[in-house]
C-alpha cells in the first residue's frame, strides 16, 4: 500500500468510525411519551385507583352527557319540550320522531355513554389488581366501577336496545369488532353489576357527584321497574321477561331500601328548595341521591353546566321570585339564555292550574329592570322550567347539577311498584300533596293506580329525562304521543337506531 | 542560456510588432453589471471574430483594444446570456447581462450536491433570487406564486405576516402534512409555507425538486416535493456593500360590498324578520327601546330614518365603518448588506427591518431579520464555514369587519361603545382598541461546516446545524368584550408559549470521477436530527378590572395551565450515483433509508430508492447534424418516497385526564381515552389508542419530461408528464364509538396526482440597447382519493353553523375537497312549485331557494328533499393555472410584467348574498330567480346555491425602474429606482367584493382583504 493510499485509508476509516458511532447510538428510535400516563405507568398505586374512579365519573356531566345529551334525546320527543328553530336537523328528528342512523344527537350519546363504558370497565378491571390498598376504599372504588357501567348499559337499553355488551378494556384494535347482545344479557348484566356495588359500596355519603348504597339500590329499583312494567304492559322486545309480578316485587324492595333503609336522602318540603343548588349542595339532608356534579369554577363546559342557557329564553337578563307563590319571597338573577328548549303546550297545559310544579317550577313571567315580562306558551320566548337555573352563575358557568336519582323518583318508583296499596299510596300522594294537588282517587285497580303513577311521574319528574322511558316502558308511545298530543311517529318509538358510525365501523354489529 | 535570450527576444519583438499595431486601433473600456445592477468581475469581454479579449476586473470594468476589424464586443459570464453589442465608436460601453435562467451550464442545486443543468436527470425546476417580484412579503412562500410550472401557492388573505399554502403537484396526503419539505442551504427545516427567517433579497437561488428521483434523497420527508433555498454568498475578488429600500403603499384591492343606505339596511332587516315569524315586537326597526345590560338601545322605524315621521327629527346616525376600519397604510424595508471574499475568506453580512401595515386598522407585523455567511480555506484540502441567522418578528392586532349596521354610532351617549344586545361583539372600533394580540417570536439558526478534500476525487463534509426559536403570544379580551371572554367568564387572558430546538448532523462523502467517456459522481452519508417543540399556555379568566391586561394572571378569578412537548428523532442513511456515458447517457439511482421515533416499534425503518435515465439526445451527431436543438434532452425517472407527517406518540396508547367535582373541589382522574380537538360539533375527540404497525406513506412517481432548447438556448421549453400515486395513507381512522375511542393513526387508502407542467421561455431581443424576454408556465394536475378504506367518504373541516354541516369531503372517486351538499336550480315562484319539488313548511315558499329532489332511499327521486339528495356538488381544485412574464429593457430602462391565472376552480361563497345582492333579492314584485326572499329564520342548506367560478387572471406585478451606471469612480458604483405595483387588477366573475384566491379548500368566508399595492425601490451599491 502506498503511503497516499495508506492515508487515505485512514482518513475513510476515521470518518466510517466517527459515523458508525452516531449512528448506532440512536438505530432503535425508541419513543416515551411527554407529558402522557399510559397503561405502562398507571393503576400502582391507591391514588392512582382514586384518579381512576374520578376519571370514569367525569363523563356524566360532559356536554354530550348529562349537561346537555341527555335532555336532547330523552327530552324533545316527548311532550315536554320542543326545540328553536335553527336547532338542526338532529334536534328536529328527535322532536319529531323521525329518527334516522345519522341522527348527530344519538351518535353523540352513544359515543359518551361508551366513553363511560371504557371507563368504568378500566376501573372494574385494574383496581382490584393494585397492590398494597385498604380493602374498604379498594371495593368501594370497585363498586362505584360497576354503578357507573350499570348506569351506561341502563341508559343505552333503554335508548337503543340491544348494543354491544362491552366488558372488558380495549388494549388492541383487533378487539373493536363486537356483535349486539340481547337486550336480556344486557339487563343480566347491569343487575349483575349493580348486586356487586350493593355489596361492595357503603351507605354513607362519599361527596357530591359520588355514589354510594342508596344511589345504587334506586338505580337497581328502577331497572326492575322497567323490566316489569315492560312486560307488564307488553313493552317490544320485553317477552324475555319471566313475570312482571316478581320484578315488581324486586323494584319495591329496592326503592323500599332507599325509602325506609336509610337516611342520607330524604324528601324535600319545598319544591323550589329541590333545585335550589344551595340547598341540594351543601343541606345535610337532600333530594338528590346521585348528580352529575359541576361547578362554576370550573375550567370547561363538563365542569361547569350550561343547561340552565338550554332553557332560558334569549330575550334578556331574569329577575324571578325564589318562591313564585310568594311576592315576599327573595329576587333572584337567573340571567338569560339561549332559547334552546321551548316548553310544549302539551305539558304546559296538562298541569292542574295550581299545581305547584307548574306555579312554582315553571317560570312563566319575570322582570327585567322593573318592567314584567309575561312569557307566552304558543311564541318563542316560553315559559320554562327553572329546576336548572343558578342564581350565582359566572357568565355562561352554573354550578346546576344534572340530577339522575332523586327521591322524589324513587318514591315513585315505590308507589308504582306496591300498586294501589296503603304503602303505594301514602308515596304518590306524599308527592301530589307537596303539589297541592290533593290526594288520589283511593279506589284505583292495579292498573289505573299505576297509571295514575306514571301520570304524577310526568309531571314532577318532567323535563330531568324520565318521560321517555316512561312511555316506552309502558308501551304507550302511540297511546300519549299520537293519539293525545297528535305527534306523528315515523322511526325510533321504542328503540333508537343505532348510529351509522358504529354501523360502518363495527364489522360485527349487524 | 541563449535559448533564453532568443527566446525574450522573439517576445520582444512580438510585443513591439503588437504596440505598433495598437497605433491603429481604438481603445474601449467599459464595465459590466449583472441583472441586480451590480458590478460583475470576472466577465470575459471578447471582440468577435478577432484575438483580443479580456476579463472584467473586481470592479466590473474592462479596458481592450479592438482591432479595426473588430465590429462586435462580445461579453460572456457562467450562468448569464451572452451579449454581444455593435460597435459604434464610442470609447465606453456600460454591459448588462441578464441571468438565463436556461443555460446548460447553470448549477442546479440538488439535495447532497449541485449538479450541471444540463446533467440533471429528474425534474427539478430553478428560480433566482433575482427573478422574484419585488413587493412587501414577509415571507418568500408567496413570491414563488406562478413562479414554477407545478407549484401552486395559495394565499388565504393579505393579513400581515401570514403564510402561504404551497403544493407541489397537487395534495397527495388525506391527515399527514401536505407541505413539501423545506431546505435552506443543505438543512431541513421542516413544512413550507412560512419561510420568514430569510430576507427573500438575500436569497441565491430556489431550486425545487419535483419528482421521485430528485425528492427520494429526502426519503420520509420526500414525498410532497422539497424546496431547496440558497443564500447568497460572498464571491471572491470583490467586496461591496449595498443598500435597498422598499416603500410600500396598500389599497384595498376590492370594494367591499355593504350597505349603503340605513334604510335599505333597515327594510331588509325588518322584511326578513317578518318573514321570519317573528313577532311583532321582535321586528328591529320599529321605533323602540330595548333592553341593553342595564340600560336600553333605541332601535329607530324606518320613518324616522327616512325622516319622514312627524313627530322625530330625521335619524342622525349613519356611520362608514369602512372609514374607520380600513386605511392606505406605508410600508417599509430595508437591507443592507457588505459581501465580498478573498482566495481564502468570504463573507456576507445582510440585515433587514421589514415593516408591514395591514389595511385595517392597529394591525402590523414588524421583522428584524441578520445574517453572516463565512467561509474560510482552512489548509489547501479543508474549508470550514458557520452561517447565522437571527430573526425577530412582532406582529399586532387583527382582522376587523366592516359589515356593522350604519344606523348605530361608535359610541353611545355616555362615551363607551356602543352595544345593541349584551352578546354583541361586533364594534371593531371597540375590538380594535380594547383587545390585546401580540405575537413575538425570535429565531436563531446556525450552522457550521467543515469540507475536506481527501483526494482529488474524493471530500468530505460534515454538518452541524441547529434551529432555535421561541415565541411568546399576548392576549387580553377585556370584561364582556367578545364572545370569548364571556366564554371564561367574562374576561379573558393568556400568554402562549412555544419553542423549539433541532439539531441536525449531516455526514457525507461526494466521490466524483472520470474514466475515459464514463462519469461517476456518488454521494452517500449518514444524518441523525432530533426536534423538540415546547409549548405552554397560561389562562386566566374572570379579572376584577382590565387594568393589568394579561401582565398578572395569577390575580384571575380561575388560571388553566396547559403544556405539551412533542420531541422526535430521524435517523438516515443515504446515497446516490450518477452515472454519465460520452455525456449523453446519463443514469441516476438515489436511496435514503430513514428511522423515525415517530413510528410504531413494528415498522421503525424505511428505504426510498428511485432511479432516473436521461438522454442528451442533442449531444448525438444526427440531432447536431439537424442544426436546429441547443439543446435536446428526454428524462425519466422512478421511484418511491414518504410522508411522515403526523405528530409523535401515535403509535403509543395513550391516557386521557379530567378533572370531576366532588363536593369540595375538582378532583383529577385519568384513564384511558385521550381527549384531542374538538370535533365540528364542539365534541373533543377521543383518542389514544396505540398502533404498533404505523409507518409512512409511501408515493411512487413516475415522471418523464423532455428539455428542448433553440437558437443557442433563446427559446427552451420543458414539458413534464407525471404520474404519483400515495399509498399506506396517513389516515385518522374513525373507530367504532362503542369502543371508547374515535379514531386511530392507521396506514390505508390511496389518493392519485397525474399531471402536465410546461415551462417556456424566449429571449426575442437580446442586443446592445434593447432586450425582451418573455415566459411562462402552465400546470395541469388532476387528483383523485382512490381509497379510503371502509368509507366512502369522510367530511373534513369545519363545521359551517350557517348550513349546519361540514362542505368537504373526501370522496373515493373524487378529488380531495370536493364540495357535498344539494343540487339547487333558482328561486321558488309559487308555492305549488315549491310542494312539486319536495319541499315542505317555510322551504316550500315562493322566494326559498329550490333544492332539487334527485335520489331517495331506493337511489331514485322519491319526491322528499332529504338527506339522501346531497352529492358531489363542486371541485374547489382548478382545472389548471398558469403564469406569463415579460421583461423589457431599453438602455436604462427596464419594464416586467407578471400575470397570474386559475382556472375552474369552484369556489362556496359563504359570503354571495352582500348587501348589492340582497337589494336584488326576490319580493312579489321582483320575482328574482337568482336570489331568494329576505327570512331571517331560513335554513340554509349545504347546496350548489353557494358555489361560484373562481376562475382569474390577476396582473400580479408590473415594476418599471431606471438603472444607472456611473463610471466607478465615485462612492456609488449603482444604482437602480424602480416602482414595482403589486396585484394590481384581478378579472373574474367571482363576487366582487372578494378576491376570489381564499385558500386551498375553496371556502370564501371573507379573509382578511388582500390588498393592491405600489412600491417604489432603491438599489445602490457602495
Amino acid at each position: 500500500m502506498t503511503t497516499m493510499k495508506k492515508k487515505f485509508f485512514i482518513k475513510c476509516t476515521a470518518v466510517a468510525l466517527v459515523l458508525v458511532m452516531a449512528g448506532s447510538s440512536c438505530s432503535k428510535m425508541k419513543e416515551d411519551p411527554y407529558g402522557m400516563i399510559n397503561s405502562k405507568t398507571f393503576y400502582k398505586t391507591a391514588d392512582d385507583a382514586r384518579a381512576a374512579i374520578i376519571y370514569a365519573y367525569s363523563i356524566l356531566p360532559e356536554v354530550g352527557y348529562y349537561s346537555r345529551g341527555y335532555y336532547i334525546v330523552t327530552e324533545l320527543p316527548t311532550e315536554n319540550l320542543t326545540q328553536k328553530g335553527d336547532a338542526g336537523v338532529g334536534n328536529l328528528e328527535l322532536d319529531e320522531l323521525r329518527t334516522t342512523s345519522t341522527n348527530s344527537d344519538l351518535d353523540n350519546i352513544w359515543t359518551y355513554m361508551y366513553r363511560g363504558v371504557a371507563r368504568a370497565n378500566a376501573v372494574i378491571a385494574n383496581v382490584p389488581n393494585i397492590p398494597g390498598m385498604v380493602e374498604s376504599e379498594r371495593n368501594q372504588i370497585t363498586g362505584e366501577g360497576y354503578f357507573l357501567r350499570a348506569l351506561h348499559f341502563f341508559n343505552l337499553v333503554r335508548m337503543f336496545g340491544e348494543v354491544p355488551l362491552r366488558t372488558s378494556t380495549i388494549e388492541d384494535a383487533s378487539q373493536i369488532p363486537m356483535a349486539k347482545s340481547p337486550i336480556k344479557d344486557i339487563y343480566d348484566q347491569i343487575i349483575s353489576d349493580l348486586q356487586k356495588a350493593d355489596e361492595l359500596l357503603t351507605t354513607e355519603r362519599i361527596s357530591e357527584g359520588r355514589a354510594n348504597r342508596p344511589a345504587v339500590e334506586g338505580l337497581l329499583a328502577k331497572v326492575y321497574l322497567h323490566l316489569a312494567s315492560s312486560k307488564a304492559y307488553n313493552s317490544p322486545g320485553y317477552d324475555f321477561v319471566a313475570s312482571a309480578d316478581d320484578y315488581y316485587a324486586q323494584a319495591k324492595l329496592y326503592a323500599g331500601k332507599v325509602i325506609n333503609g336509610q337516611s342520607t336522602f330524604n324528601f324535600t318540603e319545598s319544591l323550589p328548595d329541590i333545585f335550589a343548588i344551595d340547598v341540594y349542595k351543601k343541606a345535610a339532608v337532600t333530594e338528590h341521591i346521585f348528580d352529575a356534579a359541576v361547578d362554576r369554577s370550573g375550567d370547561r363546559e363538563g365542569s361547569f353546566s350550561k343547561l340552565p342557557n338550554m332553557f332560558l329564553p334569549a330575550d334578556r337578563p331574569m329577575t324571578i321570585l325564589y318562591n313564585q307563590l310568594d311576592p315576599s319571597s327573595a329576587q333572584i338573577n337567573i340571567g338569560q339564555g339561549w332559547g334552546h328548549f321551548r316548553t310544549e303546550n302539551a305539558v304546559y297545559s296538562s298541569y292542574n292550574d295550581v299545581d305547584r310544579r307548574k306555579t312554582q317550577l315553571i317560570v312563566s313571567s319575570y322582570t327585567n329592570g322593573g318592567i314584567t315580562y309575561q312569557l307566552d306558551i304558543t311564541s318563542s320566548s316560553r315559559p320554562f322550567t327553572r329546576k336548572f337555573i343558578d342564581p350565582d352563575r359566572i357568565g355562561d358557568a352554573s354550578s346546576a347539577n344534572s340530577p339522575i336519582i332523586r327521591y322524589s323518583d324513587i318514591l315513585l318508583v315505590y308507589a308504582e311498584a306496591c300498586g294501589p296499596t296503603t304503602d303505594g299510596y301514602a308515596a304518590v300522594n306524599k308527592i301530589r300533596n307537596r303539589a297541592a294537588i290533593g290526594d288520589l282517587n283511593p279506589s284505583l285497580d292495579v292498573t289505573s293506580f299505576r297509571n295514575a303513577v306514571i301520570q304524577e311521574r310526568a309531571w314532577e319528574l318532567a323535563f330531568e329525562g324520565n318521560r321517555l322511558f316512561d312511555l316506552r316502558r309502558t308501551n304507550s308511545m302511540e297511546a300519549v304521543l299520537v293519539k293525545k298530543y297528535g305527534k306523528t311517529i315515523t322511526s325510533g318509538a321504542y328503540f333508537f337506531p343505532i348510529p351509522q358510525r358504529e354501523l360502518d365501523t363495527n364489522p360485527l354489529i349487524k | 542560456m541563449k535559448n533564453f535570450i532568443a527566446c525574450c527576444s522573439t517576445v520582444l519583438i512580438l510585443c513591439l510588432h503588437v504596440l505598433s499595431a495598437s497605433a491603429q486601433q481604438k481603445k474601449i473600456s467599459g464595465r459590466v453589471f449583472d441583472d441586480q445592477s451590480k458590478p460583475l468581475p470576472g466577465a470575459s469581454v471578447s471582440i468577435k471574430d478577432t484575438k483580443a479579449g479580456t476579463a472584467t476586473d473586481a470592479d466590473g470594468r474592462f479596458t481592450l483594444n479592438a482591432p479595426p476589424e473588430g465590429k462586435v464586443l462580445v461579453v460572456t459570464y457562467l450562468g448569464m446570456l451572452k451579449k454581444e453589442i455593435v460597435l459604434d465608436g464610442q470609447a465606453s460601453y456600460t454591459v448588462n447581462l441578464q441571468a438565463s435562467p436556461n443555460s446548460l451550464n447553470n448549477v442546479v442545486i440538488v439535495g447532497y450536491g449541485a449538479v450541471k443543468k444540463s446533467d440533471v436527470t429528474g425534474s427539478v425546476a430553478t428560480l433566482k433570487g433575482s427573478e422574484l417580484n419585488k413587493t412587501t412579503a414577509s415571507s418568500v412562500d408567496q413570491l414563488l406564486q406562478g413562479k414554477v410550472a407545478g407549484v401552486q401557492v395559495t394565499t388565504g388573505g393579505g393579513q400581515p405576516g401570514s403564510g402561504a399554502t404551497i403544493r407541489i403537484r397537487g395534495a397527495s396526503s388525506l391527515n399527514g402534512s401536505k407541505d413539501p419539505l423545506l431546505v435552506v442551504d443543505g438543512y431541513p427545516w421542516g413544512d413550507a409555507g412560512n419561510l420568514k427567517q430569510i430576507n427573500p433579497d438575500d436569497i441565491e437561488s430556489i431550486e425545487v425538486l419535483k419528482d421521485a428521483s430528485s425528492a427520494a434523497i429526502y426519503g420520509s420527508r420526500g414525498a410532497n416535493g422539497v424546496i431547496v433555498v440558497t443564500t447568497r454568498k460572498g464571491r471572491t475578488g470583490q467586496s461591496r456593500i449595498s443598500f435597498s429600500t422598499l416603500e410600500t403603499i396598500s389599497f384595498r384591492a376590492n370594494k367591499p360590498d355593504i350597505w349603503q343606505d340605513p334604510v335599505d339596511d333597515a327594510t331588509y332587516s325588518n322584511e326578513a324578520a317578518i318573514t321570519g315569524g317573528a313577532i311583532p315586537a321582535d321586528v328591529p326597526y320599529i321605533g323602540i327601546y330595548r333592553p341593553v345590560g342595564d340600560g336600553f338601545v333605541y332601535f329607530p322605524s324606518i320613518a324616522e330614518l327616512r325622516g319622514l315621521d312627524p313627530n322625530k327629527p330625521k335619524w342622525p346616525t349613519n356611520t362608514d365603518w369602512v372609514k374607520l376600519v380600513y386605511r392606505n397604510p406605508l410600508s417599509q424595508n430595508y437591507t443592507l448588506t457588505a459581501d465580498g471574499g478573498s482566495e481564502k475568506t468570504k463573507y456576507a453580512i445582510s440585515g433587514n427591518y421589514y415593516k408591514e401595515q395591514g389595511t385595517v386598522i392597529k394591525n402590523n407585523y414588524e421583522k428584524y431579520t441578520s445574517r453572516l455567511n463565512l467561509d474560510q480555506k482552512l489548509t489547501k484540502a479543508i474549508t470550514a464555514g458557520a452561517n447565522v441567522i437571527l430573526a425577530y418578528t412582532k406582529n399586532n392586532g387583527q382582522q376587523l369587519g366592516v359589515s356593522r349596521s350604519r344606523i348605530f354610532p361608535v359610541y353611545d351617549s355616555t362615551g363607551n361603545y356602543f352595544r345593541t344586545s349584551a352578546t354583541d361583539f361586533g364594534n371593531p372600533i371597540a375590538l380594535a382598541n380594547q383587545l390585546l394580540n401580540t405575537t413575538k417570536t425570535v429565531d436563531i439558526l446556525g450552522n457550521v461546516y467543515v469540507n475536506a478534500k481527501i483526494t482529488d476525487w474524493l471530500s468530505f463534509r460534515t454538518s452541524l446545524n441547529s434551529k432555535f426559536g421561541n415565541s411568546v403570544q399576548d392576549q387580553y379580551d377585556p370584561k364582556n368584550s367578545t364572545q370569548r371572554a364571556l366564554d371564561n367568564k367574562g374576561s379573558y387572558g393568556s400568554i402562549g408559549n412555544s419553542n423549539y430546538s433541532d439539531l441536525l448532523t449531516e455526514n457525507y462523502f461526494t466521490a466524483t470521477k472520470k474514466f475515459g467517456e464514463h462519469d461517476i459522481t456518488a454521494v452517500a452519508g449518514y444524518s441523525y436530527q432530533k426536534t423538540s417543540n415546547r409549548f405552554s399556555t397560561l389562562v386566566g379568566q374572570n379579572f376584577v378590572n382590565d387594568v393589568l391586561q394579561n401582565e398578572n394572571l395569577s390575580t384571575a378569578g380561575t388560571m388553566l395551565i396547559s403544556n405539551d412537548l412533542q420531541r422526535y428523532g430521524l435517523s438516515s442513511w443515504y446515497g446516490r450515483g450518477n452515472y454519465a456515458f460520452k455525456d449523453r447517457y446519463l443514469i441516476t439511482f438515489t436511496g435514503r433509508a430513514d428511522g423515525s421515533t415517530k413510528f410504531g416499534s413494528n415498522n421503525k425503518w424505511a428505504f426510498f430508492p428511485s432511479g432516473a435515465i436521461a438522454w442528451k439526445m442533442s449531444e448525438e451527431d444526427f440531432i447536431k447534424d439537424l442544426g436546429v436543438f441547443s439543446e435536446l434532452k428526454l428524462r425519466g425517472s422512478y421511484g418511491l418516497t414518504g410522508n411522515q407527517g403526523i405528530s409523535p406518540y401515535q403509535t403509543l396508547d395513550r391516557y386521557g385526564s379530567n378533572k370531576y367535582y366532588t363536593g369540595t373541589t375538582f378532583q383529577t382522574g385519568f384513564g384511558p381515552g385521550l381527549a384531542g380537538d374538538n370535533d365540528e360539533q364542539g365534541r373533543t375527540i377521543v383518542e389514544g389508542l396505540g398502533n404498533n404497525s404505523l409507518k409512512w406513506e409511501t408515493t411512487r412517481s413516475l415522471d418523464v419530461g423532455v428539455d428542448v432548447g433553440f437558437f443557442d438556448q433563446r427559446l427552451t421549453l420543458t414539458a413534464d408528464y407525471y404520474i404519483k400515486r400515495t399509498n399506506d395513507l396517513l389516515r385518522l381512522k374513525t373507530i367504532a364509538p362503542s369502543a371508547g375511542f374515535d379514531r386511530q393513526w392507521i396506514n390505508d387508502g390511496e389518493v392519485e396526482n397525474r399531471g402536465v407542467e410546461l415551462g417556456i421561455n424566449a429571449e426575442i431581443i437580446n442586443s446592445k440597447d434593447l432586450n425582451w424576454s418573455v415566459g411562462g408556465n402552465f400546470t395541469l394536475n388532476r387528483n383523485k382519493v382512490l381509497a379510503m378504506g371502509e368509507s366512502n367518504q369522510v367530511f373534513i373541516g369545519s363545521l359551517y353553523e350557517s348550513v349546519r354541516q361540514q362542505i368537504s369531503t373526501y370522496t373515493v372517486g373524487q378529488p380531495m375537497f370536493s364540495f357535498y351538499g344539494y343540487k339547487t336550480a333558482g328561486i321558488i315562484q309559487t308555492l305549488d312549485e315549491g310542494i312539486a319539488a319536495g319541499l315542505t313548511g317555510v322551504d316550500a315558499q315562493p322566494g326559498e331557494i329550490k333544492y332539487l329532489d334527485i335520489s331517495g332511499p331506493s337511489g331514485k327521486p322519491d319526491g322528499v328533499v332529504d338527506s339522501y339528495d346531497r352529492t358531489i356538488i363542486g371541485n374547489p381544485n382548478p382545472d389548471f393555472f398558469y403564469s406569463f412574464n415579460t421583461n423589457l429593457k431599453y438602455k436604462q430602462f427596464d419594464l416586467s410584467l407578471q400575470l397570474y391565472g386559475v382556472k375552474g376552480d369552484d369556489l362556496w361563497d359563504f359570503q354571495k348574498m352582500t348587501p348589492s345582492r340582497w337589494m336584488q333579492r326576490w319580493t312579489l314584485d321582483n320575482p328574482s330567480k337568482e336570489y331568494p326572499r329576505a327570512n331571517a329564520t331560513r335554513g340554509y342548506r349545504a347546496s350548489d346555491f353557494y358555489i361560484t367560478d373562481g376562475s382569474f387572471l390577476r396582473i400580479q406585478n408590473v415594476t418599471v425602474g431606471y438603472n444607472l451606471k456611473t463610471s466607478g469612480t465615485q462612492a456609488v458604483q449603482s444604482l437602480r429606482i424602480f416602482l414595482s405595483g403589486n396585484n394590481l387588477y384581478t378579472f373574474t366573475k367571482f363576487n366582487k367584493g372578494f378576491d376570489p384566491e381564499v385558500g386551498e379548500s375553496g371556502i370564501n368566508s371573507g379573509a382578511y382583504p388582500r390588498p393592491r399595492s405600489v412600491s417604489l425601490g432603491l438599489n445602490i451599491i457602495f
